[in-house]
C-alpha cells in the first residue's frame, strides 16, 4: 500500500509541479531516459496522432526555450485521478484521468481546457518511483489558441 | 503625441489599397454578404483524397458558407459531394466526420442514398405517396467536385462555375513539381478562435509577422536569403511566396529536416496563399494545409492538416511527424503563436471597441516583408463585395464580380 501512495504521490506531484511551472522540479521526478508523449485519435481522419514526442533531453530544451517564445499566460491545473496501479517487478504501469483546466488572466474565469488519461511508466526503485515514460492520451482535440506547454 | 479622437478616426496616411476599415472584422452584414460573394462561387478545399481512399468511404466538411457537406468516393472510385441534408424533413444523414457507407441512410425516417446522390429506398413509400412522389424525386444536391493539386478534393457549391484550374490560374505552378508523388494526411486538429477569417489569412499572407516567431527569426530571417524570399500576385486574390534555405538546426531542439521531400532543395520552403482562406504550406519535410471556415464575423475554424508522402517508411513518417510537431503541431512553438496573435487582434477588433483601420501599408519590392500578399487578397475582396475594404459602408453601384476564368 505504502509503493501505491508513493505512486500516486508521483503523478500528483508531477501535475503540480507543470502547473507551477517548475520544470526543473518535473524533470526532477524523471528517470534519465524519460520519454513523453502525446497521442490522440482522429475520428476525422480515421488515424491515430502523436502530436508531441521528446526524450527528457527534448522536454527540457523544450521548456528551456519558453522564455523565447510568445505564449499565453494563463494558468493551467491539473486534476489527476490515478485510477490503476501494476506493478510488474521494477515497473509500474499507471493510468490516471486527467482533467486541466484555464483560469483567465483578466477577471479568472476558469474553463475546462482539455481532458485526457495519463498512462505513465513509472520505476520503482532504492531512491523512490520516477517517470520513465509518460503517454497522455488526448481525449480533447480542440485546444482554441493553444498553448506551449503540454499537459 | 497621442492620437485624439479625431486623428484615430481619421484614416491612414497611406493609398485606399494600403489599409483596410476594420469594420471588414466586425460587421455582422458584411460578414453575411462575405459568404454570398466569396464563399459560394469559391472552390474550397473540403479535405484530401487519402481520407477517403476506398469506395464508399466518406468525410464530412463544413462549408464556409455555411453548408453541410457530404465527400464520398463511388462504387466507380469518382469523388462526389452533396448536402448532408435530407431532402425529406431537413434533418442530418451522416453524423459521424468520416466513414463508410455503401447506404448513406437518414436515421430519422430511414430514407437511403447511394454514393452518387440517388435516392434508393423511401420507407413505406406507396403508402404514403402513392404515385405523387417516387424515389426519383429525392435525389440529394450534388456539388461540384474535383479532385487535385496534390490530391485535394476541392468543392463549389455554385453550379455556374468554371472549372477549377481556371480559378487557381498558375497559382499553384510553384508547387505542382513537389506534388507529383502521392500523399497522405498524417495529422488534422481544428482551431476556434474568436477572430475573423481574414485575419488568420491575412497572417498566412505576410512574412512580416516572423518577429512573433522565435523559431523563424533563428532559423529565417537571421539567415542568408530571407529578405530575397518574393510574394508574387495571381488573379483571383491568390499569391505565392518563393523559397529560401531554412536552417532548422539554428532553433535548439530542432535538427536538419534531412528526410527532406522529393526534388526539394535542402531547407526549402514554399507558400501559397489561395482566396478566400486557404494555405498550402511546404516546409522541407511537411506539407500544411490550412482551411479557414468562418463561424461567425469575430469566430473562426482553422482546419490544419499535415502530409507527408504515401511512400513513406515508418521512420521516415515519424521524422516529418517530428518536424511537423516541433512548429506547427497543436503545442508547437511557432501554431500557439500565430492562433495567439489573431486571438488578440479578435479581441481588439471585436465589435464596439472602436477599432478603425488596418494598415498593409509596407512595400519593399515584394520581398518578404512586404504587405503585398495582403494588398492583392484586399483587392480581390473589393472586386468581389464591390467596394474597397478601406470604404465598406459604401453602397456598392456595381454588380458583384465573379471568380475570373
Amino acid at each position: 500500500m505504502e509503493q501505491r501512495s508513493q505512486i500516486e504521490e508521483l503523478v500528483y506531484r508531477s501535475c503540480m509541479a507543470l502547473d507551477e511551472r517548475d520544470f526543473k522540479a518535473f524533470l526532477d521526478l524523471c528517470d534519465p531516459g524519460f520519454r513523453y508523449k502525446v497521442t490522440v485519435y482522429s475520428p476525422e481522419i480515421r488515424k491515430e496522432m502523436v502530436w508531441l514526442d521528446h526524450d527528457r533531453k527534448g522536454m527540457e530544451t523544450l521548456f528551456t526555450n519558453l522564455p523565447r517564445h510568445n505564449s499565453d499566460h494563463s494558468p493551467l491545473v491539473r486534476h489527476a485521478t490515478v485510477y490503476t496501479v501494476k506493478v510488474q517487478g521494477e515497473e509500474a504501469e499507471v493510468v490516471s484521468a486527467l482533467q486541466v483546466f484555464r483560469t483567465a488572466l483578466d477577471g479568472g474565469a476558469t474553463e475546462l481546457y482539455g481532458v485526457a488519461r495519463l498512462i505513465d511508466t513509472v520505476k520503482l526503485g532504492g531512491a523512490g518511483p520516477k517517470l520513465a515514460k509518460r503517454v497522455v492520451r488526448m481525449e480533447t482535440r480542440q485546444l482554441g489558441f493553444g498553448s506551449h506547454i503540454p499537459f | 503625441m497621442a492620437k485624439s479622437a479625431a486623428d484615430w478616426d481619421a484614416p491612414p496616411k497611406f493609398p485606399a489599397t494600403h489599409y483596410v476599415d476594420s469594420r471588414i472584422y466586425t460587421d455582422p452584414s458584411i460578414f453575411a454578404e462575405e459568404l454570398e460573394k466569396l464563399f459560394k462561387p469559391s472552390w474550397i478545399i473540403a479535405c484530401h483524397e487519402s481520407e477517403i481512399g476506398a469506395a464508399f468511404d466518406y468525410r464530412l466538411f463544413q462549408h464556409p458558407s455555411g453548408v453541410p457537406l457530404i465527400v464520398v468516393r463511388g462504387d466507380d472510385m469518382k469523388v462526389r459531394s452533396f448536402y448532408n441534408i435530407c431532402p425529406h424533413r431537413g434533418n442530418t444523414i451522416l453524423y459521424d466526420p468520416a466513414g463508410n457507407a455503401r447506404r448513406m441512410t437518414c436515421i430519422f425516417h430511414q430514407w437511403s442514398f447511394d454514393a452518387r446522390g440517388n435516392c434508393v429506398d423511401i420507407s413505406r413509400a406507396e403508402q404514403g405517396y402513392q404515385d405523387r412522389f417516387r424515389k426519383e424525386d429525392a435525389s440529394l444536391r450534388e456539388v461540384k467536385t474535383e479532385v487535385g493539386y496534390g490530391g485535394f478534393v476541392w468543392v463549389n457549391i455554385d453550379d455556374a462555375c468554371g472549372p477549377l484550374k481556371d480559378y487557381l490560374g498558375s497559382a499553384m505552378d510553384i508547387l505542382a513539381p513537389y506534388m507529383v508523388e502521392p500523399m497522405e494526411v498524417f495529422h488534422f486538429n481544428r482551431a476556434i478562435v474568436n477572430t475573423n477569417y481574414k485575419l488568420w489569412h491575412d497572417t498566412n499572407s505576410e512574412f512580416y509577422h516572423d518577429f512573433v516567431h522565435y523559431f523563424n527569426r533563428i532559423t529565417g530571417m537571421m539567415q542568408p536569403g530571407y529578405f530575397e524570399r518574393k510574394y508574387t500576385a495571381f488573379p483571383n486574390g491568390h499569391a505565392t511566396v518563393g523559397s529560401m534555405n531554412i536552417q532548422y538546426d539554428k532553433y535548439e531542439g530542432s535538427r536538419e529536416r534531412a528526410v527532406g521531400w522529393p526534388g526539394l532543395a535542402p531547407g526549402g520552403w514554399y507558400m501559397v496563399d489561395l482566396f478566400p482562406g486557404m494555405t498550402y504550406n511546404l516546409r522541407t519535410s511537411v506539407l500544411r494545409i490550412d482551411t479557414a471556415i468562418p463561424l461567425g464575423p469575430n469566430r473562426v475554424a482553422i482546419e490544419f492538416r499535415g502530409l507527408g508522402l504515401k511512400s513513406d517508411t515508418p521512420e521516415q513518417r515519424a521524422q516529418r511527424v517530428f518536424d511537423h510537431n516541433t512548429i506547427w503541431g497543436p503545442f508547437g512553438r511557432n501554431l500557439h503563436e500565430d492562433l495567439l496573435a489573431v486571438h488578440g487582434q479578435g479581441r481588439a477588433m471585436r465589435e464596439g471597441t472602436d477599432s478603425r483601420w488596418v494598415i498593409h501599408g509596407r512595400e519593399e519590392n515584394s520581398t518578404i516583408h512586404d504587405e503585398v500578399g495582403m494588398r492583392h487578397f484586399y483587392a480581390e475582396w473589393g472586386r468581389r463585395m464591390g467596394r474597397a475594404a478601406s470604404d465598406p459602408a459604401r453602397e456598392s453601384r456595381q454588380p458583384p464580380a465573379r471568380a475570373a476564368a
